[in-house]
């Protein structure tokens, strides 16, 4: 389990980054955190000629909130850790969803080295931050020497470890829309062990009224599609709701239309059975946190 | 939490006690010397290419390109291979050759093609990914029951079947019990391919010397001071020239016994190039290819039970898929006839067995060796029992447990078991589970609509293992019964120094804290002042090592004998010295004195100067020196019949455990949580207490893997192996892992010395039965039977589906 041999760049500039981009596109790779990158290098699973080391990079690490409150967003660039992140008072406030499906990714010592935009970047179809930054209706930060181009999440997400990214660009970071008025979120999933990939997970966000009804969801699953899966029929079908039963309802059809890559963990089958579970425990949880905002019961 | 109740009457000073590890410093500090920390001056590394494809004929190999590369010395393929090095050694009686590189035809996935030894393992990794390998697939037999049909492809050209061994045994008059039973209780069960995970895979570093065409050896297999000669065979070196160095092992659970094929590789690596290789497998290898996964069966089985509940006969027919090659040959099956009808009185016994060759990585040996689907199979059983004739589960195991005045047992097969008293480990492990309180939690969560489920198995743990095993169905054995010895030389220095040599390796396990524990016991010295080290094959210290939950009852014994032998030395020269008779003279705390009687006295240190530099000759049978190689045959083995109706005594130390574990099933996502665990063990006198406590929490912690999430898994047409890393093959983690309650109860061995058995296996022997009676009964509203190990999440929600759909 050795690497086959490749070249090494570690640059203090993202322009210099994007230079080694420029120049070797796919043979290319940017290393960040590496918790996926390295582990496939020593299976030979991907041998790229050039490995661009962005952690020296100047000013990628910054985690913020900009904006006033009608329309701020928090942004968090490429080699912001997963633990940074999870921990954050910032991402807490403005964006929980976020802070509770990073505290699902692996183990503690895999956040410290492993970042967010790395994940989203990997596009895991089985993984949580993806999926958490597709229900936040998150946006996709791309630079080339070229060029800057903002993306949104779900146009960035194109298959397996697919994404619209080109091979002379990278992601630079990524942003939240900071969502006004009472919402809660959940992030539910079923793993076969601690701290693995999940074999489904769900993430929500609802926004409700003054009555405590739904006044908008969006819904995300991960490893129920071959990408991070909205699912706007369940999020149509949610608005207006305010009871359990109604969730369980709507998202019976939370696995309609999707195509779920099996596994030893999981065949498409039951990974549909628990896209329908998971999603109406995660609507639930969500509900009763975004009108009981100290709700902190788990997501059962 | 560990406990020992014993019996007042206890005059040993250190057999009994948690001794500090010996082992332990060297260990946590990283300066154990395993195979990773042998480095030779011009030693070079060796990688392996291995078949993508589960059955394929080679048609061609170009090695042009990987021996172009900088830095690479020697390619070898299965052909070249085979000019330096024999085929894998076997101990069944049938045609089946294996190679450590194939020739012609891989067999499994994973099986190797090619090995290159080159100045680092990046340049040998390197040159695999040069080596062009062409294939011609075959089709690949995945499924054991189609494998089974004559007209399937056949594995290997010299059987006629892919049923590389079958036999129907009959113990006592199992149709006549079948014929007056009240009851006959049905099922099936499906066991699937574990494998035992060390952190070190297995590893050898090779060191050929063409001009003295003599083998030096590193490596961590377990046989180099047992089958020696067997090694010496495949390298094709006389076997008083080749020299076998243990090194410290990474782990085992019993998957490191032979290791022949890293052998191999690795000697036929060096004696191509005349230089040091080594060559240790990467995780990858070991997964895919290390031989060490365990059994792969399908039960049909019933059980017959008077009207009473008295449990009468009962009959076992397997279907059991051992992969490509058969080296063990049926020893699985050996195994599990030791105790097939665990602590119960049952008269009789139908096994009929078929193993059957398939496209898979041949069957090793993993911690339970056989009898870890027999106790699955046997407890399902007793609860289906209890369920289908309406008596409580606890209740028919106290009608049917064999009493403590039956002891020494013999069961149908004609194994031994020497001593016992179930009752009261039941008893006991109720008692500590607090059983009341859980069933009334039980019913409180119900009402909530959760499923909360307590589980209970009542098991046996054969321990002391004789090799018989492996060969013990067939009418003409390739070898006779073996007497599996050990053997521990002890030298006492002209300083009084004590140092014990044993042949058995540091598998994981704690072999020199025990030799310093019976050192000092015998001695009356502290066990710190032991020095153990580890004999090498030139040593003569004739050792099976560990394996089989075996090796502190037969360390025991042979620490025991050599010190015993040394200190009658001893004594003899102190008297002489003291001018008193032998039997007057007893060593008590280090000191050689007067019996009762304490005046005159000498040290350790003043008999070891005497004995070796100032030998009076006085006795003229007597020399100088303190040595005493002991060497201590397995102590209660009886051969076979001829006609197999009685196997003899082979496993005749036979621990018992009952496991009580608390769970919660998740029946939409099909989540088991482990709750709680209880256990209460006996496994004899216990030699100490904190090792002991670490084998039985590994195992469970084992057992909860096989339960809930440990297999390998192929390809359903291709046989591809679906599980090759971490990823898809589970094993537990400290977080699935809920506190275990420990406690012993201690029934001595009348067999062994201090009166102690095995307890190496026995946590992961129990726990998995154990923990499927714990979701049965969580599901018990819901009508779910387990039948089926590991019960993933999908596999939950499967038999919840199953179980609604039945009218």
């Amino acid at each position: 389990m050795k690497p086959a041999p490749f070249e090494y760049a570690a640059p203090r500039e993202l322009d210099e980054a994007l230079d080694v981009l420029g120049e070797h596109g796919d043979d290319a790779r940017v290393l960040a955190g590496g918790q996926s990158l390295v582990r496939m290098m020593n299976a030979r699973q991907v041998s790229p000629a050039v490995v661009v080391d962005i952690n020296r990079v100047r000013g990628l690490d910054s985690l913020g909130v900009t904006g006033d409150n009608g329309s701020s967003t928090l942004r968090l660039g490429a080699t912001v850790r997963q633990r940074t992140s999870e921990l954050s008072g910032e991402v807490a406030a403005h964006a929980p969803l976020l802070a509770e499906a990073g505290a699902h990714v692996a183990h503690a010592p895999v956040r410290a080295r492993g970042t967010v935009v790395g994940s989203v970047a990997f596009a895991d179809p089985s993984a949580e931050l993806p999926t958490a930054l597709l229900a936040l209706d998150g946006l996709v930060k791309v630079r080339s020497r070229a060029a800057e181009r903002t993306v949104a999440a779900d146009d960035f997400f194109t298959g397996p470890f697919a994404t619209s990214l080109a091979p002379d660009e990278m992601v630079v970071g990524v942003e939240v829309p900071v969502t006004a008025g009472r919402t809660g979120s959940a992030f539910v999933e079923l793993t076969r062990r601690h701290g693995d990939l999940p074999v489904c997970g769900a993430a929500v966000v609802v926004g409700v009224d003054d009555d405590g009804r739904v006044a908008h969801a969006r819904v995300a699953l991960c490893g129920a599609d071959q990408r991070p899966a909205r699912l706007p029929a369940v999020e149509t079908a949610v608005v207006g709701a305010d009871d359990p039963a109604a969730f369980t309802e709507a998202a019976a059809r939370a696995a309609d239309g999707l195509d779920p890559i099996p596994s030893c963990h999981g065949s498409a089958d039951f990974r549909r059975h628990l896209a329908r579970v998971l999603t109406a425990r995660a609507l639930r949880t969500a509900l009763a946190r975004a009108t009981s905002p100290k709700e902190t019961t788990d997501a059962r | 939490m560990s406990t020992v109740e014993r019996p007042a009457a206890e005059t040993r000073r250190w057999v009994g006690q948690s001794v500090a590890r010996k082992e332990d410093p060297k260990l946590l500090t990283g300066r154990a010397g395993f195979i990773g920390d042998v480095v030779l001056p011009g030693m070079l590394h060796g990688a392996v290419l291995r078949s993508p494809h589960a059955h394929a004929r080679i048609v061609s190999i170009d090695t042009s390109e990987a021996e172009a590369l900088p830095g690479v010395v020697v390619v070898l393929t299965g052909a070249t291979a085979a000019e330096l090095v024999d085929p894998m050694p076997a101990f069944c009686a049938e045609p089946v050759e294996q190679r450590a590189i194939a020739v012609d035809r891989v067999r499994f996935p994973g099986e190797a093609v090619a090995a290159v030894a080159a100045t680092d393992r990046y340049i040998a990794e390197d040159a695999c990914a040069r080596i062009r390998v062409e294939y011609e697939v075959l089709p690949a037999l995945v499924d054991p029951v189609a494998a089974m049909d004559p007209s399937a492809t056949r594995v290997h050209e010299t059987l006629d079947s892919n049923v590389v061994f079958h036999r129907t045994l009959d113990w006592g008059d199992v149709d006549a019990d079948l014929a007056r039973a009240h009851t006959i209780v049905r099922s099936s069960a499906r066991w699937h391919r574990m494998g035992a995970h060390p952190i070190e895979t297995a590893g050898a570093v090779a060191s050929w010397d063409p001009f003295s065409q003599s083998m030096t050896m590193w490596s961590n297999s377990n046989f180099i001071n047992f089958l020696p000669w067997a090694f010496a065979g495949i390298l094709r070196v006389s076997t008083n020239r080749l020299r076998m160095i243990p090194c410290t092992v990474g782990g085992s659970f019993g998957s490191k016994h032979l290791i022949t094929k890293v052998v191999s590789i690795t000697g036929a690596l060096s004696k191509a190039c005349g230089r040091p290789v080594q060559y240790l497998e990467d995780r990858a290898d070991n997964v895919a290819a290390n031989d060490n996964v365990g059994c792969d069966r399908i039960y049909d089985a019933e059980l017959a039970l008077a009207e009473d509940g008295e449990m009468l006969g009962l009959v076992l027919r397997i279907i059991d898929d051992y992969g490509a090659y058969f080296q063990f040959a049926h020893g699985q099956h050996g195994n599990a006839v030791a105790q097939p009808v665990g602590p119960y009185r049952i008269g009789s016994l139908r096994y009929d067995v078929s193993c059957v060759l398939t496209n898979k990585v041949q069957q090793g040996f993993f911690r339970g060796a056989g009898a870890d689907p027999g106790n699955f199979i046997l407890e399902r059983l007793v609860d289906k029992a209890a369920l289908e004739m309406g008596i409580d589960r606890v209740e028919l195991r106290r009608r049917n447990f064999i009493r403590p005045d039956q002891f020494p047992y013999k069961i149908p097969t004609g194994n031994i078991y020497d001593s016992g008293d179930y009752e009261a480990v039941l008893d006991r492990a109720l008692e500590i589970a607090g059983l009341d309180r859980w069933r009334a939690e039980q019913e409180r969560l119900r009402a909530e609509g959760r499923y909360l489920g307590i589980g209970l198995a009542s098991c046996q743990e054969r321990s002391g293992y004789n090799a018989s095993e492996w060969w013990s169905f067939y009418d003409e054995p390739p070898l006779p019964a073996t007497s599996t010895p050990e053997s521990c030389k002890i030298d006492v220095d002209a300083m009084g120094g004590v140092r014990a040599t044993i042949g058995c390796p540091l598998w994981g396990n704690s072999p020199e804290t025990v030799v310093g524990q019976v050192v000092a016991e015998e001695f009356g010295i502290d066990p710190s002042a032991v020095s153990v080290v580890y004999a090498d094959s030139t040593i003569g210290a004739i050792s099976a090592g560990p394996g089989g939950s075996r090796v502190t009852i037969m360390l025991s014994g042979a620490t025991r004998g050599a010190a015993r032998t040394v200190k009658d030395k001893m004594i003899r020269v102190a008297a002489s010295a003291m001018e008193m008779d032998p039997e007057d003279v007893e060593c008590v705390d280090g000191v050689f004195r007067a019996k009762g009687a304490p005046g005159t006295s000498m040290t350790m240190a003043e008999v070891g100067m005497k004995a070796h530099l100032f030998h009076d000759g006085t006795d003229e049978a007597e020399s100088s020196g303190l040595v005493a190689v002991y060497t201590y045959d397995h102590p209660y083995f009886t051969p076979p019949s001829a006609d197999r109706s009685d196997l003899g005594a082979f496993y005749p130390m036979v621990s018992h455990a009952c496991h009580i574990p608390i769970v919660e099933v998740d029946p939409e996502t099909g989540e088991v949580t482990l709750r709680a665990y209880y256990v209460v063990n006996d496994c004899g006198t216990v030699m100490n207490p904190a090792l002991v406590e670490g084998q039985v929490v590994g195992g469970i912690v084992q057992g909860i893997g096989a339960a809930l999430m440990e297999e390998y898994s192929y390809g359903a047409t291709d046989g591809a192996l679906e599980t090759p890393t971490f990823r898809e093959y589970l094993l537990p983690s400290m977080h699935e892992v809920p506190e275990i309650v420990l406690e012993h109860l201690e029934t001595p061995s009348p067999f062994t010395t201090y009166g102690v058995k095995g307890v190496g296996e026995g946590g992961r022997l129990v726990a998995p039965t154990a923990i499927a009676s714990a979701v049965d009964d969580a599901l018990r509203p819901l009508g779910v039977w387990v039948d089926e190990l590991p019960m993933t999440p999908e596999r939950v929600v499967g038999m919840i589906a199953d179980a609604q759909r039945r009218p």
